[in-house]
């Protein structure tokens, strides 16, 4: 690597030949005013605030998009140059309706205000325009309202260069310029947003907004708690804000090693921004009704309806999402209860046989000139994965190929897309030539590929390759910790209905943790209602009210995630941490202090 | 300090909620130590009607109608310096709100469509017609000094106040300075 040396501001330093002055000024510490640059994504040189002056070029030019060039004298900061940025800001607070009192980015979220303050703004010189810019309110969890826009793009290249997605881009020309979804349609009738709120993240002003977060408080004045996201085994880390024991707005952790700030419409909003009905109290069912009990009437209730049970008469059922420091403490009272089990997604149970890590699995597709999903599906349920294989193949031309059961957006990227039947050897003829001298593939495989077609088609797909450059293989479960909690020793079922006729079960404990649908999840085999229907006892603990708990003789309220404490594994095999954010509402306990007293 | 003749000081509340005089009125104690260096002629809160020659003209609110296009020209006539109190008067900022609207369809909405409202109509005497649009004083008139914030508290006040009678240009920093 070409190293150059530049004076910038009197001092000298050093960089690389391709860096921009910007960076190597921010490399040296100094700190040169920005708007619309953004680290993560490519420069667009289009708000000016960034412009410094360079030996012997006569006009100031945007330091974050010229790269710096050998020797060169470059002054960052001056009263011309200070001038110039004043008269940016107030064309920038003129130009559109900035009414900072009744825009929810007030108090220090918007970076306008603040370059305002920064340089002392207190009245514009030039004409306000007052302009007429419809407001789009018709996203499910986001907000537009070009009022505020400073068409920055910073929205337009996170889409475009993270998500991948490129839903949004400018329309129009000149002062009638403007952000625009799709075709100019609206985040509503979008076929391409993901709903990844990536946009949000990198909007500098109140623009693009939050709906469940407007006017709940200043996220600079709240309370920030890292952790990880525990709904799918991606482990992405949030930054979860929040004041009063709420949650005001979860955004991703640009220093998690796992999505660099990235994160999926589970992660950023279906947390917290979908209305769930909590469990905040014990319940017993006392003449076929349940009603509220304290905790130890709860568990006394529970110990007395199965002290009586032998052992294998009793099974704990636990979701996959329990943490490590779960597992380990089952481990201790497993002599008392039958069986433990965990429920897992259909055909997940194979996948959890010789738990399988991917190290790095992230980094291995970033560099990937082939990705193959076999029986996943990353752009339902691990949104920041298919981020990852869409910027390879729309951005970078990795060849990919989609053998999968359910069509998503991005059969629209595929070289070869086609569902997981009856596959014919003209067909993969087709897949090795597409695959054709591939030298960093990588197999995404998911639960589905566990299946007797997915099996064959795996033998064929890694026949194809030479032995010495086979791809990387990556496993991608939909539960969140089951690989961990296999590993130690969990047994995983993603066949119920069997799983409880296999032995004389005649109480139930079902420890849903604080999955989304309250555990009601697992009513989806029908034949599970019918036994649970039968169970002589069934306790269920969960977070949320669903169908489940009406099955249910005890209910144990449990914590959720932004309350939870302990790590989980997540795919690539990285022991990741979740922190409380909040205290717990109500009386809801973490599953297993009330497991330990009832059962060991 | 007696011996010096107090500065002399108008205020006029066009546009506005009067939020940036009620905030005036927060400086409390200070506004005794103001007095003795100021004193106040024609203001909403003197209700002196008629404005005398003065050292300083401020001016809460933005320029809604042809009124108050009439009271700030005149104070800027009577005044050696003028201040711009607060965002309406320097932004637009609320009243602003309006000018994404047709003023027929202003006017129809506030004094017939008023779900209140029973055979109503746009009152065309006593009331001074309507702008087209609300405008920042600076459109109209030159300003001499800002005091942005919505409303502006009674420390950015006292810091904007003081500096002009020690006869210098406020100047705003992060830590002096509010837009809302």
């Amino acid at each position: 690597m070409k190293t150059l040396t530049l004076t910038i501001d009197g001092k000298t330093c050093a960089g690389a030949a391709g860096q921009t002055i910007l960076e190597i000024a921010q490399a040296n510490g100094i700190e040169i005013p920005t708007l619309c640059f953004m680290k993560e994504v490519s420069p667009w040189g289009g708000c000016r605030m960034c412009i410094v002056e360079v030996g012997g070029i006569p006009k100031p030019i945007p330091s974050c998009a010229t790269p710096a060039t050998d020797g060169s004298v470059v002054v960052t900061k001056n009263e011309r140059l200070d001038h110039l940025r004043k008269l940016t800001l107030e064309l920038l607070f003129s130009e559109r309706n900035h009414i900072c009192p009744i825009c929810p980015m007030n108090k220090g979220d918007c970076e306008l205000q603040m370059s305002g303050y920064k340089f002392g703004i207190d009245g514009i010189r030039y004409p306000y325009l007052y302009p007429a810019f419809p407001v789009d309110l018709s996203g499910k969890y986001l907000g537009l309202d070009h009022n505020r826009c400073i068409l920055c793009t910073r929205c337009v290249r996170v889409c475009d260069e993270i998500e991948g997605a490129h839903t949004l881009d400018l329309g129009n020309r000149g002062v009638k310029s403007q952000i625009i979804v799709d075709l100019n349609t609206t985040f509503g009738a979008s076929t391409t947003c993901t709903n990844c709120g990536a946009c949000v993240s990198a909007c500098p002003t109140g623009a693009l907004f939050d709906k469940d977060a407007a006017f709940h408080g200043a996220l600079k004045k709240c309370v920030q708690v890292r952790t990880t996201c525990a709904e799918c085994p991606v482990g992405c880390g949030l930054v979860v804000y929040t004041t009063d024991n709420r949650v005001v707005d979860v955004f991703g952790d640009q220093d998690s090693p796992v999505n660099r700030g990235h994160l999926c419409v589970r992660g950023r909003y279906e947390t917290w921004a979908v209305p769930r009905e909590r469990l905040l109290e014990p319940m017993i069912r006392t003449k076929g009704k349940l009603a509220p009990a304290p905790w130890e009437e709860a568990i006394a209730a529970i110990r007395a309806a199965t002290a009586r049970l032998a052992p294998r008469e009793k099974s704990l059922l636990v979701s996959g999402r329990l943490t490590n420091e779960a597992a380990r403490i089952l481990a201790k009272f497993r002599s008392g209860i039958g069986r433990v089990g965990m429920y897992v997604a259909q055909n997940e149970a194979a996948m959890c046989g010789e738990p399988d890590f991917a190290p790095e699995a992230f980094a291995r597709i970033d560099e990937a000139d082939a990705v193959i999903l076999l029986g996943a599906d990353p752009a339902r349920l691990q949104g920041v994965v298919a981020a990852r294989i869409r910027v390879a193949a729309r951005k970078r031309g990795a060849k990919l190929v989609l053998l999968n059961v359910r069509p998503s957006d991005l059969d629209a990227h595929a070289d070869i897309s086609s569902r997981m039947i009856g596959f014919e050897s003209a067909f993969w003829k087709r897949v090795a030539e597409v695959l054709r001298g591939c030298r960093r593939p990588v197999l995404v495989y998911g639960p589905h590929a566990m299946t007797s077609p997915g099996i064959a088609a795996m033998e064929q797909l890694l026949a194809i390759f030479e032995p010495d450059c086979g791809p990387t293989v990556v496993a991608l479960p939909s539960t969140t910790n089951a690989l961990a909690l296999a590993a130690a020793g969990i047994e995983a079922v993603d066949n119920l209905s069997h799983w409880l006729t296999t032995a004389p079960v005649r109480a139930l404990h079902v420890c849903a943790a604080d999955e989304p649908t309250g555990g009601a999840g697992i009513l989806h085999d029908r034949a599970v209602a019918g036994l649970l229907h039968s169970m002589e006892f069934l306790v269920v603990q969960a977070a949320y009210v669903s169908r489940l708990t009406e099955f249910a003789d005890v209910l144990l309220p449990t914590t959720v995630w932004s309350e939870r404490d302990g790590t989980i594994t997540n795919f690539e095999g990285r022991v990741l941490p979740l922190r409380p954010a909040l205290t717990p509402r109500g009386q809801a306990r973490e599953e297993l202090h009330a497991l330990e007293s009832i059962y060991a | 300090m007696s011996d010096q003749p107090k500065v002399k000081v108008a205020t006029v509340w066009l546009g506005g909620c009067s939020g940036c005089h009620m905030s005036f009125l927060d400086l409390d104690e200070r506004l005794v130590d103001l007095f003795k260096l100021v004193e106040l002629t024609s203001s909403p809160i003197t209700d002196l009607k008629e404005i005398p020659p003065v050292d300083v003209g401020i001016v809460e609110g933005a320029v809604c109608n042809e009124e108050n296009a009439h009271v700030l020209k005149t104070l800027r006539k009577q005044s050696k310096i003028l201040v711009a109190l607060g965002d309406c008067a320097i932004t637009g900022n609320v009243p602003a709100l309006r000018n994404q609207k047709d003023l027929g369809e202003v006017l129809a909405r506030g004094y017939i469509e008023t779900e209140s409202t029973c055979a109503g109509e746009v009152p065309n005497e006593v009331v001074p017609p309507l702008c087209a649009k609300v405008r920042p004083i600076q459109e109209f008139v030159k300003v001499d000094a800002f005091i942005p914030g919505c409303p502006p508290d009674a420390d950015a006040i006292w810091y904007g106040l003081t500096e002009l009678l020690a006869g210098r240009k406020p100047q705003w920093n992060p830590s002096n300075v509010r837009y809302d």
